[in-house]
């Protein structure tokens, strides 16, 4: 976001200089992971282990002008969302807030949205007890930020505070593509990033008391390829009875995808103080990358004993069977050699790419893991997971001339997350 | 070492059996009007910003205080993790920052007699004369 955004907002402030309050606080995450797998899941781990999927470090600064007015700036670097091998500093949160009244809050900036039950504070591991949260719902999202406004009511009945919050921004957003055999632009196998501009409008429920937490949402995205047109779908051109191909370049074209996004959870503190979790989230996308059409879901039991927090979960997402059945059709065709001016070699390595673009999934995860409380706000986590991928999963860097169906990755993972 | 851990346990000891006999109770700025338990929950755990529809500010004692321990365990129904922990996930959803912390029990008088809307709880035994007491179990 632009520098400038910030104190252009904090100069519309009435305040008096004497009256501000500003709290500094920092968070990180130094989280280590390896599989048992030579090719990368989740962009990063793999058998020599990284440090790179889950370490983060970042600082925010809240600002309180009076009981009505305040403003937040959270800054962090982490692995760059354009780049695999890069870090980027990026401004997470940027807004002021204004509270005329104790149930009605209005946030104007760069936000974070509403969106799973962790999203907002995914970036502060000391805030939850998951080692990583389960990739299935936490990536469905096409983004979490946006810059724009924000408008919640509250309201505080007897046992539970029910907060109804409305919003609409804009941001841009990059999606990552990772091909197998040739990229589009190149020969050579390899992930790239395709830049979108995405606005975002959604609605929000979310009912809470000092146990609890239910959320239900809905949640519209528009996007926009950057400087391009996106493609509508992959055709297929029948070249002989039985013989024909993927085309990728003939697709029609269309200037924008409007995405619905549906979201639902809970977490529940029963009886024998184990908590219960579970979240859902969906989403549709008409385009070529018709595989990001998918549900998510995940569920969570844990315990706490003492410092301890031992928890296992298990979680799934899944591409519609139509998708997955097209992925196989696309990833498994072939031509024999064609007259000119038929090139079947290229061809054939375009079926790869074609549906490495329908980036479907398919996969489930069982995790079994622990936190341990060093200090209410210091916490070590260890986890194992295990994942196994069906017809496909784009989470897995498919080694070239293979595919990334029926994989199986044990990760391990260690990490130690603070705030101060 | 071992005087100075005595010493230390019998300074929280003494704290503890004073804790019973000199109750928490809430004061505020003059004019703030009377709060009932759920208000003074919700104020300290940032989900109301006002009492009566007047601006009200809480202030805490450090982290560790006896009386804020007291007055976690017996108006907020919290422990120190519990409520570190809710301003914790509070702080970093974008919902605002925990109340400020002021150093010792005479800095919490003198911030409520100088501040509107100021809100403190103290050991009812130090509430000053004439002091306008909110709240009290």
């Amino acid at each position: 976001m632009k520098i400038g955004f910030f104190p252009l907002l904090v100069s519309l402030l009435p305040c008096s200089a004497g009256a501000v309050d500003l709290t500094w606080s920092g968070f990180g995450t130094v989280g280590y992971a390896q599989s048992d797998q030579p090719y990368k899941y989740q962009r990063f781990i793999d058998d020599q282990g990284t440090f790179m999927r889950d370490s983060i470090l970042g600082a925010q600064l809240d600002v309180k002008f009076n009981p009505e007015w305040g403003a937040t700036v959270q800054a962090r670097l982490a692995p760059s969302a354009e780049n695999d091998s890069a870090w980027a500093a990026t401004m997470s949160w940027a807004f002021v807030s204004w509270r005329p009244q104790d149930d009605w809050l209005i946030r104007v900036g760069k936000l974070r949205l509403p969106l799973m039950l962790n999203t907002e504070n995914r970036d502060v591991g000391a805030t939850y007890e998951f080692a990583r949260l389960p990739i299935e719902v936490y990536s469905i999202a096409p983004t979490t930020d946006v810059v724009g406004l924000s408008v919640s009511k509250t309201w505080l009945t007897g046992r539970f505070d029910w907060t109804l919050e409305g919003y609409t921004g804009k941001m841009p957003t990059y999606w990552r593509y990772y091909q197998r055999d040739v990229g589009v632009n190149s020969q050579n196998p390899g992930s790239y990033f395709v830049e979108l501009d995405v606005k975002s409008s959604g609605l929000v429920l979310t009912a809470r008391d000092i146990d609890n937490v239910f959320r239900i949402g809905v949640h519209e995205v528009e996007a926009t390829r950057v400087g391009d047109t996106s493609h509508a779908d992959i055709p297929y051109r029948p070249l002989a009875p039985g013989i024909g191909f993927y085309d990728i370049e003939g697709a029609r074209r269309i200037d924008k995808m409007i995405i619905p996004v549906q979201t639902l959870g809970a977490s529940v503190l029963l009886p024998g103080d184990f908590r219960v979790t579970g979240e859902y989230a969906r989403i549709k996308v008409d385009s070529s990358s018709q595989g990001l059409t998918r549900w998510g879901a995940y569920l969570a039991v844990s315990r706490q004993f003492g410092d301890w927090t031992p928890y296992v979960y298990y979680a799934k997402m899944k591409s519609p069977d139509d998708v997955l059945e097209r992925y196989k059709a696309i990833n498994g065709n072939r031509v024999p050699p064609l007259p000119p001016p038929y090139d079947a070699t290229r061809i054939n390595q375009s079926q790869k790419l074609a549906a490495d673009i329908l980036s479907p999934y398919d996969q489930w995860t069982a995790a079994l893991g622990t936190s341990y409380r060093l200090t209410p706000t210091s916490v070590l986590k260890a986890e194992w997971s295990h994942t196994r991928s069906g017809v496909v999963s784009s989470f897995i860097d498919a080694p070239s001339g293979s595919d990334s169906s029926d994989r199986h990755i044990n990760v391990f993972s260690l990490s130690y997350s603070f705030t101060f | 070492m071992r005087k100075g851990t005595l010493a230390l346990l019998i300074l929280l000891l003494v704290d503890s059996l004073g804790a019973a006999d000199d109750p928490v109770v809430l004061i505020a700025y003059p004019g703030l009007p009377k709060a009932d338990q759920p208000s003074i929950q919700r104020l300290y755990t940032g989900r109301i910003v006002s009492v009566g529809q007047q601006s009200a500010v809480p202030v805490n004692l450090p982290a560790g205080h006896p009386v804020r321990q007291q007055f976690l365990e017996t108006i907020l129904g919290q422990d120190e993790g519990q409520y570190t922990g809710y301003w914790l996930v509070r702080r970093y959803v974008g919902k605002g920052a925990p109340p400020q912390e002021l150093r010792d029990v005479d800095e919490v008088l003198r911030y409520v007699s100088e501040t509107p809307g100021g809100v403190a709880y103290v050991p009812a035994s130090r509430v000053p004369a004439g002091a306008n007491v909110i709240f009290r179990r």
